[in-house]
Order: C-alpha cells, then structure tokens, then sequence
C-alpha cells in the first residue's frame, strides 16, 4: 500500500545531493536515542557529541562507570546517574562494535553555545594543552580526550563536576582524578566559560 | 471546638469579606453572565478534501494518538501514508501494561510479572477520559472501543499527610465535610446582615446564611458540631448512628491535601464522571490499528528528515539498513526534544524553538496485590493521596471483587521527586513505594507481588511526558511550532495546550489535517469534494 510512496535506496544520494547518515548497527540503537544520530550529541536530553572522541577514551568511561568510579550510586552526577544503567549493560563486544562505528562516522563539531572571554580563556588553556593539546585534539599519551569540537555546555558542567569533587573524586579513578587537581585553576564559573570559549575557536572536525 | 477558631482575626477576616461584598458589581455581573461558555466545538471528522484519484503522500513520523489519527483520517480521504515508528510498539505514550510487557526504559529494561489476567494491568499513560474530550471519544466510539466508568475522586479513599493527624490517614470524606464546616461556621460568625452593602438585600443574606449552613452541614445556629457527611464513628444502619468528633480545624490546615487533592476533581479535566477503555486504554491503540490499512513500520528510528521544495525527505533505519522515503507532506510527531539529534534542515529558528519547550517528568508504579484489601476498608477505586514523594495511590475501577488487583502504588508529578526515582533501579523504586504505601495501609507490603514503574523521561524514544510550556515559550514558540516549516508538520500533544491528555494530541492532529487539506485543495483547484 505504499501506493504514490517510493522507497529509493542508493539513487537517493544521487537525486538530493546529501548524504545519508551511517546507521548505527542494533547494538548501538539506544545510544543514538540521547546521543543523536552519528552521536553528535543533543543537548535537549542533556547528551554531549561522541563523535569527537576515541574509542579509548569511551572504553574507559564505561569501565568508570560500571565500576562505581563515574557517577556511583547516590552521585550528585544527576546526568551521569542516567549514563550509568546503560554502561552496566554495554559489554566487550559492543564496545568494539561501537570502536567501528565511530570509525564509520564523520566528526561533527557540536554547536557554539556559550559565551565566555576567549581570549581570557586562551591563557588558561595554555596549562590545559599540555595534555589535551594545543589544538584540544586530545593525546591518549596522556589519556587526555579531544575536546575540539565537544559540546561547550557538556565541557563547561564536567568542569564543574571536577571542581566540586562530583566527577574525579574516586582515588582509583587516576585520570579523573588527576583532572579533578587540574580544574583548581578555574576559580569561578567565568574561569569556566573562557576555557570553554577558547575551546570553542580551536581547529575543529571534519564538518 | 467551635470556640477554637477564634484565634483568627475577625476584623481580618471582616475586612475580606468586606471587600468582596463592596464588589457588588463582580456579584451582579456573574448574574448576568449566566451564560453557557461559548462552545468549542470540535467537528468530529478532520475536515480533508476527498483525494480519490488525486492522491498526495505523507509520512508520519510516530505511531502514538495523534500519527495513528492522522492515518486513519488520510487513509479515508484517498491519501497515501506511511507511519514510521522508531520503537518495537505502536501507541506511543498510550501504554497499558500487562503480563509479559517489555517496559522499555534505557538501561532498565523490565518486564512485567503480573499474572495473566484480563483485569491485571495498569495504564501506564493515558488513564482518564473526561466527557468533554470529544475527539477521543469519537476515536472510541467509532473504532468500537467500550468505555466503562473510572473512578477518579473516591471520599472512602484516605488522605494522609506526615505532619497532620500525627501522620495518621483520614478518610477524604472527613476531611472535606469537616473542612467545609469549619469554613462556613467561621464565615457565619464573622458576618452579620449589616456587613452586606444595599444592593444585597435582607432576602439575599438570609440565602446566603441558608447557604452556608447547607453547604457546611451547621447546625441552627450556625456552628458545626458534627456531620453524617463524614461518616459515623459506628451504628448508621441497625443501631443508631454515632457521629464522629469533628477534627482539630488546625490540623486539617497543616494538611497537604488541601493545597492540591482536595480541588482536584473541580477541574473541568479531573471532574466525574470519567471513563476509561474496558480492558486498557490501550484498546484505543488497538482499534486505529484494526482500522489503518496504511504500513505502520515499527523498529525504524528516524535519522534525518530534510525539507525540500515540494515535499520532505525522511530516512529512517530499518533493520540496521537506511531506508529512504519520500512524500509530499510529513506529520511529524517525533519528541521535540528528540529531534535536534536527528538530522534535519530546518531553519535555526525552528529548531530553537523545539529546544525551549521543557521536556516532561511523570512517573507511575504498577503494583499487583495479592488482594484487593481496599476493598475490605469500603474503597472501591478513587484515589488516596500523601504528602509523600508517591503522591497518590489509585484503587483499580475495574475487576471490583476480583481476588487480585493492580493498584498504581505511585503516580508522581513533581519533577524533582521523578529525577530522583529516575535515578534508582527498579527494585529500589519500587521498595521505596512500598514503604510509603505503608504509611497509608498497613501490611501494604504484605500483599505485593510484583511491580513495574514507567520513568516517562527514561523510556526508550519518549524520554520524556507532557511537553513543559511556560508562559515566555508559550508567547514566542507555540504559533511558530503550531504553523508549518514548507511541507512538514510538528504536532502531537506537544503542539497544543493540552499537553498530556490524548485530546491534545488529537486536537493537534486535526489542526495539521484541516491545515494540509486545505492546501490540497488549493493545489487542486478547489474543486475536491468534501468528505
């Protein structure tokens, strides 16, 4: 019954002119729910853009997370609380399903959001880039992520966490914990949003 | 316990009713309004051009009320529909669980162990149909679902409030004829006759006195002793009836209920009598379903739709494959908070508006009873309602005398208090119900058998429940959002001004189809008939 309806697959690309995006295999279809199709990120449901990171990097945090290192149990991490479930169900072999997916995907830069001092902030990050790199591409030397084109809003409340001793407050979370000691920099919420704002000129993705 | 009241200022409270007996004109203009409010009458059918032989196509995205409507309508006007559904379910936040029931929430998946029986089940969405809902009601009448009478206030059930009564329940019945004494004995008091200006004459105070002692059951001269209203302390039937004390006035103002629960059923939506479907509210769902020849494909989240001259373009992914479809119109009842991560051409304004409107928290728990030992303390359904974070307890009105029933242990609609038990596995959520339940009906725990909370911001493709409108998002988005971007429709109950009741929903899709069908006709040239 699909009557005056046509299903066009491939010759789609060819007639529009737009690409379509990479489906996400069945093991990754929640993630897209909050993170967005290609895991761009969505802050309406407050889910920050994967595309930007390292297979690495997410491994860890869903260790951290399944063990009680990110957002535990009684967390003020209200956001990272509603992660949690989701990391303790996610497995070795959806892991590596979603290390090919993000291979698959473009690198999206999430949209400029806040307004902080940027050249105020291009001092402070001078300390930063030490590990996350001049450009912000990150180094998995030192287990520091990509945060050029991260979601401002979702670095601006991490740093946050960090600061208040909400995330990185686990001593066997070395890497969080080390961050934790690394936001003592950022006296006030404006430190924040410079940083940010500075993060937000870096070279930034694919798109 | 009359004189106990005295601790108001009479001259305070002289000095309001003063200033609303000054305000004659307020008096004789609700005289004179007498009139019916004008009707908002909603025709039955969406008003669409008759299509045959000219069809267009429209994909809806979403197979919850207002998609499902929207292919019933178009269907029968000739047009050609596709209803795309990103979850394995159709009928969106309609959902009655029962036996064997995934509840889809992200991260915790349960399934529901109630036993299987007809009468077992809770709606965890919709659960009240009022009178003045026209459009659901049609739905049901023509898609032949039988309603039955739902039982929404209940003056058997219990209020209970954690500072009141030392934390003791009341029968809400006590607490409303008691109430309503204390208030009207204290008006009788501080008012004379001579309070009133001219223009209410001697006869209309003498009313007015009248008034309050009915409508506060007072005695002759106007004080409140007691009030079979409340119910009898025992006898009443074969031996004589012995009336109850009335309450400590001041403990009934430290109680919660009459901040909220008390009026509930004054709401135009909340009044009796309700209705709800026999079977479910699901049954809804089911009879679109019987009668929508259209595909509804399920499984099939939404990855991009992108608007272009003439119609819109939707790719959705279908078995780990994108798939592509093309039509000249797209209903679009997608989660507004959902679509900035879906990609999209709309235009930036568009967008932000999507993201202003506030996503919804509700939450409710299923719970299966060994027995129905309400009904042993005279509750045959209604409502019980707390000061605590559950809120409200809801007696089934169906399967009255049965052996078992699912009681709804929590219906929460404070934001904080669903973030919270958002936050807690299911078991703890429902434990935490438990114990509060407790506080209410004693042994409550003895008779569970087995739970199911529905976290509406959790659940899989919603992640959220009634769209959060303020006054500001109101004012600057709603027409912007209500109109549509070239061929693509944003609706649902998201998209009206009754968010969280199936009617907006429905009101929602009609508005897009009359809209839609007039454009049609206009392609047309005018001349399609009207169905």
């Amino acid at each position: 019954m699909l009557r005056r309806l046509f299903v066009v697959l491939s010759s789609f690309l060819a007639v529009h002119g737009y690409s379509e995006p990479v489906t996400a295999p069945e093991e990754l279809q929640t993630c897209v729910v909050c993170h967005g199709i290609e895991l761009a990120g969505n802050q309406s449901v407050d889910a920050p853009n994967l595309s930007v990171l390292s297979a690495w990097y997410l491994k860890r945090q869903m260790q951290n997370y399944k063990q009680g290192l990110r957002a535990p149990h009684g967390s003020k991490d209200h956001v990272g609380r509603e992660m949690a479930p989701l990391a303790a169900d996610f497995g070795d072999d959806d892991m590596a399903v979603l290390e090919q997916y993000l291979a698959d995907i473009p690198v999206f830069n999430a949209p400029v959001t806040i307004r902080g001092n940027a050249s105020r902030g291009a001092s402070l990050y001078i300390s930063c880039s030490i590990c996350h790199g001049a450009d912000g591409e990150g180094n998995p030397t030192f287990n520091a992520p990509r945060l050029a084109g991260q979601s401002d809003w979702y670095l601006v409340r991490q740093l946050e966490n960090f600061q208040r001793g909400i995330r990185g407050n686990s001593p066997e979370d070395l890497y969080g914990s080390q961050m934790r000691l690394s936001t003592s920099i950022l006296t006030d919420r404006s430190a924040i949003e410079d940083v940010v704002a500075h993060v937000n000129t870096l070279k930034r993705g694919d798109h | 316990m009359a004189g106990e009241t005295g601790t108001f200022s009479r001259r305070t409270f002289l000095n309001w009713v003063g200033a609303a007996g000054g305000s004659s004109a307020v008096y004789q203009a609700s005289i004179a309004l007498g009139l019916l409010p004008a009707s908002d009458a909603v025709a039955d059918r969406a008003a669409l051009p008759n299509l045959d032989g000219a069809r267009r196509s429209v994909v809806i995205l979403g197979a919850g009320i207002s998609g499902l409507a929207c292919a019933y309508e178009l269907e029968r006007a000739g047009f050609a529909c596709t209803v795309i559904e990103a979850s394995n379910r159709i009928g969106g936040r309609n959902l009655t669980i029962r036996r064997g029931d995934v509840v889809d929430e992200a991260g915790y998946q349960q399934v529901c162990d109630f036993d299987d029986h007809p009468n077992l089940y809770f709606n965890a969405g919709p659960a009240r149909i009022p009178g003045h809902h026209r459009l659901v009601l049609h739905y049901c009448k023509v898609l032949g679902v039988p309603l039955e009478v739902f039982v929404n206030e209940n003056r058997h059930a219990w209020v209970h409030d954690s500072v009141a009564f030392e934390g003791r329940p009341v029968r809400l019945r006590e607490f409303v004829t008691d109430a309503r004494g204390f208030m009207t004995e204290l008006m009788a008091k501080a008012i004379s006759p001579g309070d009133f200006d001219a223009e209410f004459t001697e006869a209309d105070a003498e009313r007015f006195f009248l008034f309050l002692r009915r409508y506060g059951d007072l005695d002759e001269n106007d004080v409140y002793r007691k009030s079979g209203r409340a119910g009898y302390a025992e006898g009443g039937m074969v031996k004589p009836a012995v009336y109850k004390a009335p309450y400590d006035f001041r403990e009934i103002l430290k109680h919660e209920f009459w901040t909220r629960g008390m009026h509930w059923t004054a709401a135009e939506d909340q009044a009796a009598p309700m209705m709800q479907a026999v079977g479910g509210n699901d049954q809804l769902v089911r009879g679109f379903v019987r009668h929508i020849e259209s595909p509804i494909i399920v499984g099939a989240p939404v990855q991009s739709i992108m608007l272009r001259e003439g119609g819109v373009d939707v790719i959705y992914a279908k078995g780990g494959a994108s798939q592509t479809i093309s039509a000249d119109f797209c209903l679009n009842s997608i989660p507004k908070h959902l679509l900035p991560g879906i990609r999209n051409n709309f235009p930036a304004d568009y967008l932000k508006g999507m993201e202003s409107v506030g996503r919804g928290k509700l939450m409710k728990i299923g719970i299966q009873m060994a027995e129905r030992f309400w009904e042993k303390q005279d509750i045959y359904g209604g409502i019980s309602w707390t000061d605590q974070p559950i809120e409200q307890i809801w007696y089934p009105s169906h399967g009255i005398h049965d052996n078992k029933g699912v009681m709804l242990g929590a219906y929460v609609f404070n934001a904080g208090t669903c973030l919270e038990f958002g936050r807690l596995t299911p078991e703890e959520r429902l434990a935490r119900a438990i114990a509060q339940g407790e506080k209410i009906h004693p042994a409550y725990a003895s008779h569970v058998q087995s739970g199911v909370s529905v976290v509406w911001h959790r659940m899989n493709h919603l992640l959220g429940c009634t769209a959060v409108w303020r006054r500001d998002t109101r004012e600057r988005w709603f027409n912007r959002l209500q109109q549509p971007e070239g061929r693509h429709y944003l609706m649902g109950d998201q998209i009206s001004y009754h968010p969280g009741w199936q009617e907006g929903a429905l009101g929602s899709a009609h508005f897009a189809l009359a809209d839609l069908g007039k454009r049609v006709q206009a392609e047309l040239g005018g001349d399609a008939v009207h169905a």
